[in-house]
């Protein structure tokens, strides 16, 4: 039987006085934070006549007001929308590509191999505001690569019409492809590492028992990598419902995002553009409910694989 | 074993590689170029101005850019160093010890992944505020030291890698409960802890809206939020794209350096229980 | 869930003690300068200055140099919008700057929000220096001061010459003679646009029904009257729609990247804007220096002579401000003392709001970027005097919002304009409304 705990010899104090700086901090910038904008998405500013003058606006309580409005907003719901639309599509794609390297970079025989670690990896280390500024500069048709390919192709009687990645349709899954490009590295290596840590013995006996590699990776290796696939799953479902800088970024590229794309995007319209910080922490309030609802379920069931044995 | 040519899934691997490359050689190729050749030039054709380029950054507020690399590095070296300590100290008690509330405790810390740091930004700028603390390098730092992400991982490095036999050993030895995670716990986690390190870097490097919110003054802001600011000037003055562009490739290199040289400790694998302890 | 609780205590614990000690630092600090335009500074006094200006650091220096005893430090801000939101949230802080640069829409919002502070008293001897549309515009009708006037931006038709010699177009004196160039244009090339309509530039927008005599806001008695879907306004955005609708005009938002293409390549050959395009031409495409003319705008009626704004700034001193008088002081030289008008003109590219700066030889020569056009100030000024007035409501900020929103759905969809323009109304008057504001019907 294995223990963590100690027998005895630790004095009782010790874990809390350990424990008490992450406390600290994680009560000073994120309970008393998150706390601070409950509190202010009951409030509202109330303004007198017309504004002007000293003391003509001052903050009121409103009950359930800010919530109400935040529930029937149409914006927030079809933001809400295209955000599950969004994940149910980056996400199978991100994790099935990087699966899909992740084997093939432990497949032995396969060229480049540390060519294309790094280089797939690398996109994890670009900023997102500054992925999609990149490829904002790519997607835009008047300098976009694809639409000189295009033109050059047409010049040759292809008779293709001009793409444009940023217009109504496209934009959606230009927007799928940063965060694409920007999580897959990520989760290859991820998924890589965890490949590498499989004693080789039981490939070996596989082989000789005359399994192919494709059979090996189908049989063998994806049932083994079941435990760091969940979690990939649960980081990145939780990161893709906090889809923000990438959109907003494109957003001054062309006519197809609105200030409410996705629901983040519409609490940070709220709060900074229409100074509204009460309404902003409502929905706030309501998108932080749902993404617990949401990831709860994957949460419990990686604590269960992680945490199995330890705590038994 | 055999070693077979494998052309198909180099092949694969290959694409996989040229797709992660295109942004990153787009805006190498961009930041050779002169301010109208980088709108009517081909795409991916180099232009003859790198030199003039840099010579335009450097010159732009006096140095100002050379001062938001120093930022990054301060905000997100300093940040995930502080970082990785904490999250080490505290993932190591919550994997080694048994006390009342321990899994209250460790949920309360992982439920803090599900705020989204938009939300956070404005209760903390205005709680900062009132301490006076605003527009500091604190303002930045202090926020950037908890990870949730981090205690996680670090409470999973210490599950596996520090063995429940040499902390007792310690124990029987006399050694006191923080020498025993410094000089016995500390050493062991190493690897993980370089992973948590390059996490909690990307994070705080990553993260915009924070630092945008905290500084006013533009010495302390790191690269992002510098580029930001040539990017959007209102419309009255012409946006720096150049500037921005070469900046953007120029800010990517010391990350890529870091990651390279950091990569032998990359310990993800542990992240998702593979290895057992 | 004991540790919850045991949290939640916490933080309450903390957020009183704060609190606390906030009330007592602020009575503190108000009550040492409740009159803060009193008396005159006695010692060194530290100002801090917020402005997106290109060079503006070279005044704050040169009246550093000069008043060793008022200190200025400035901090370059990100444009336009981003100021208003820092300011805002700053305020809010109670730490904002002491002076910041604020475009003229934006005064009524951050009066709103008592982020500036009323300077009346001092600023008031300066107010021969500005023309009379320009002063209404940083008192807001009343009779206080939020400002002193930093820049006007009267709007003007910039266009290709070499272009319009090529395509055998001529300069239209009226939109209508506009609309048909558009598509002269479009049939001899159809690569090319006359011009864009951009869903991204509110101010632009809004210049534009200022000239055809739009009214968004209004102060009757005591309450607001809000018109952005007035007659005016919805001509106006018929006229563009009809026109991007039918493919006359390009549709594509500007300041991108793509627009800087446009712009170098000869994509796009006029540009109606304002008295500071050449600064943005001359960055955003250097290449076509001297191949610009600037003429009036076109008219919608033949023969008359309007133009709108599209932006200008003045440069408002906070409320929270301990040294309002110094403040002032620097805002007053900045803006209307040669030694600073002529810095704004030759280093910053500003066109000056102060009446003598505009006469200032240093506007006797061209742009640079425009060699051929002699008179160019000349007619510069002859144009700003046509500008028409305008009055700014508390909430620019969630018209121009929507104005982004709104248009941009109608080009992608297609649908008519003068439907965004209803919905502009219909957020504003709604968020007033809601904040409390008395709006007339």
């Amino acid at each position: 039987m294995r223990s963590p705990g100690t027998r005895g010899a630790a004095p009782r104090g010790v874990p809390y006085l350990f424990l008490a700086p992450a406390v600290l901090l994680f009560t000073l910038f994120l309970v008393v934070p998150v706390g601070y904008a409950v509190y202010l998405s009951f409030r509202k500013v109330q303004v007198k006549g017309l504004g002007l003058g000293r003391g003509a606006r001052r903050e009121v309580f409103t009950g359930l007001d800010n919530y109400r409005s935040a529930l029937t907003d149409p914006d927030l719901w079809s933001g809400s929308l295209r955000v599950l639309a969004y994940g149910a599509l980056l996400l199978p794609v991100m994790l099935g590509l990087a699966l899909v390297f992740a084997l093939l970079l432990d497949r032995p025989g396969t060229g480049l191999r540390r060519f294309a670690r790094i280089t797939i990896f690398l996109p994890y280390a670009v900023p997102a505001v500054i992925a999609s500024l990149l490829w904002g500069f790519l997607y835009l048709p008047a300098v976009s690569p694809l639409n000189d390919l295009v033109s050059w192709l047409n010049r040759h009687g292809a008779g293709l019409p001009e793409p444009n990645l940023l217009g109504s349709g496209p934009v959606f899954y230009a927007v799928v492809n940063i965060a694409l490009w920007g999580g897959v590295g990520f989760n290859m290596i991820v998924l890589f590492t965890a490949l590498r840590a499989i004693p080789r013995e039981i490939y070996e006996s596989a082989r000789l028992d005359g399994c192919s590699e494709w059979q090996i990776a189908l049989r063998i290796k994806i049932p083994l990598l079941f435990p760091p696939l969940i979690m990939t799953t649960v980081f990145s479902l939780i990161a893709t419902l906090q889809v923000f800088s990438e959109p907003m970024t494109l957003r001054p590229l062309t006519n197809s995002i609105s200030s409410f794309w996705t629901p983040l995007m519409k609490i940070y319209r709220d709060a900074f553009a229409r100074d509204d910080i009460y309404a902003a922490a409502a929905s706030s309030v309501v998108i932080a409910a749902v993404t617990l609802v949401l990831s709860f379920g994957f949460l419990r069931l990686v604590q269960r694989q992680a945490f199995g044995q330890e705590q038994r | 074993m055999t070693r077979r040519a494998a052309p198909l899934p180099t092949a694969v691997l290959l694409v996989g590689a040229l797709y992660c490359l295109l942004p990153i050689a787009w805006v190498a190729m961009a930041s050779t170029k002169s301010g109208s050749s980088l709108f009517t030039s081909f795409t991916f054709a180099p232009g003859g101005d790198l030199l003039a380029n840099l010579r335009d950054l450097s010159g732009y507020g006096g140095g100002l850019y050379w001062r938001w690399l120093l930022n990054t590095a301060l905000y997100a070296g300093g940040g995930a160093m502080l970082s990785a300590l904490l999250s080490a100290i505290s993932g190591y008690t919550l994997a080694k010890f048994r006390f009342a509330g321990r899994d209250a405790l460790f949920n309360v810390l992982l439920a803090g992944v599900l705020v989204p740091g938009v939300t956070l930004a404005i209760p903390q700028y205005l709680l900062l505020a009132k301490v006076g603390l605003t527009d500091t390098y604190w303002s930045v730092l202090l926020p950037s030291i908890v990870s949730p992400y981090g205690i996680y991982l670090a409470r999973i490095y210490a599950a596996a890698a520090v063995p429940d036999s040499m902390v007792e050993a310690a124990r029987t030895d006399g050694a006191g409960e923080f020498r025993i995670f410094r000089s016995v716990a500390l050493p062991m986690m190493g690897p993980g802890l370089v992973t948590i390190f390059l996490f909690q870097f990307v994070a705080i490097w990553n993260n915009f809206l924070l630092p945008f919110i905290m500084l006013s003054s533009d010495d302390k802001f790191p690269v992002t939020v510098g580029l930001y600011t040539l990017l959007n000037q209102g419309s009255t003055v012409p946006a720096l794209y150049r500037l921005v562009i070469v900046g953007a490739a120029l800010s990517i290199l010391p990350l890529i350096a870091l990651f390279l040289s950091l990569q032998r400790y990359w310990r993800v694998d542990l992240m998702s229980g593979a290895v057992k302890g | 869930m004991r540790l919850s609780l045991g949290t939640r205590l916490l933080a309450f614990t903390l957020t009183t003690a704060v609190a606390t000690a906030l009330a007592t630092a602020g009575c503190t600090a108000k009550s040492a300068d409740d009159d803060g335009a009193a008396a005159e500074p006695t010692g060194k006094v530290e100002l801090s200055f917020w402005s997106w200006a290109p060079n503006i650091d070279k005044a704050v220096d040169a009246w550093n140099a000069a008043n060793p005893n008022i200190h200025v430090t400035l901090s370059k801000q990100a444009g336009g919008g981003d100021i208003v939101t820092k300011l805002l949230t700053a305020a809010k802080a109670g730490n904002p700057p002491d002076l910041a640069q604020v475009e003229y829409q934006s005064l009524p919002t951050l009066v709103s929000n008592n982020v500036l502070a009323d300077i009346a008293k001092q600023a008031a001897p300066v107010k021969d220096r500005f023309a009379e549309g320009i002063w209404q515009q940083v008192t807001l009708g009343t009779d206080a001061v939020y400002g002193i006037p930093q820049d006007s931006g009267p709007m003007m038709l910039y266009y290709r010459t070499d272009l319009f010699a090529k395509y055998g177009l001529t300069v239209p004196a009226t939109w209508d003679e506009f609309a048909q160039t558009a598509r002269t244009l479009r049939a001899k090339s159809p690569k090319q646009y006359l011009t864009t309509f951009s869903a991204n530039d509110p101010g632009w927008f809004a210049g534009l029904a200022q000239q055809a005599d739009a009214s968004w806001w209004g102060v009757q008695g005591e309450a607001w009257k809000v018109t952005v879907n007035d007659a005016a306004t919805k001509k106006v955005a018929d006229y563009w729609g009809g026109l991007v609708r039918e493919g006359a005009i390009d549709g594509q938002p500007m300041y991108t990247p793509a627009w800087n293409k446009a712009l170098n390549d000869g994509t796009l050959l006029a540009w109606p804007s304002a008295i500071w395009a050449p600064g943005v031409l001359a960055g955003n495409a250097p290449d076509t220096k001297g191949k610009w003319a600037m003429a009036p705008m076109p008219q919608w009626t033949a023969g008359e002579n309007r133009t709108g704004n599209w932006g200008g700034s003045s440069t408002g001193v906070t409320d929270a401000s301990k040294n309002k008088a110094a403040a002032v002081r620097f805002a007053i030289w900045l803006n209307s003392d040669q030694a600073g008008t002529d810095i704004l003109i030759r280093e910053c590219a500003v066109y000056p709001a102060a009446r003598d700066a505009q006469s200032s030889p240093l506007l006797q020569e061209p742009p640079e970027f425009f060699p051929g056009q002699r008179d160019f100030y000349a007619q510069a000024k002859a144009i700003a005097d046509t500008a028409a007035g305008f009055t700014w409501g508390p909430n620019v900020n969630v018209a121009y919002d929507t104005y982004k929103d709104a248009f941009g759905k109608a080009i992608t969809d297609k649908t008519p304009f003068p439907a965004a323009v209803d919905a502009m109304q219909t957020a504003t008057v709604n968020d007033m409304r809601k904040n409390g504001f008395t709006v007339a019907e």
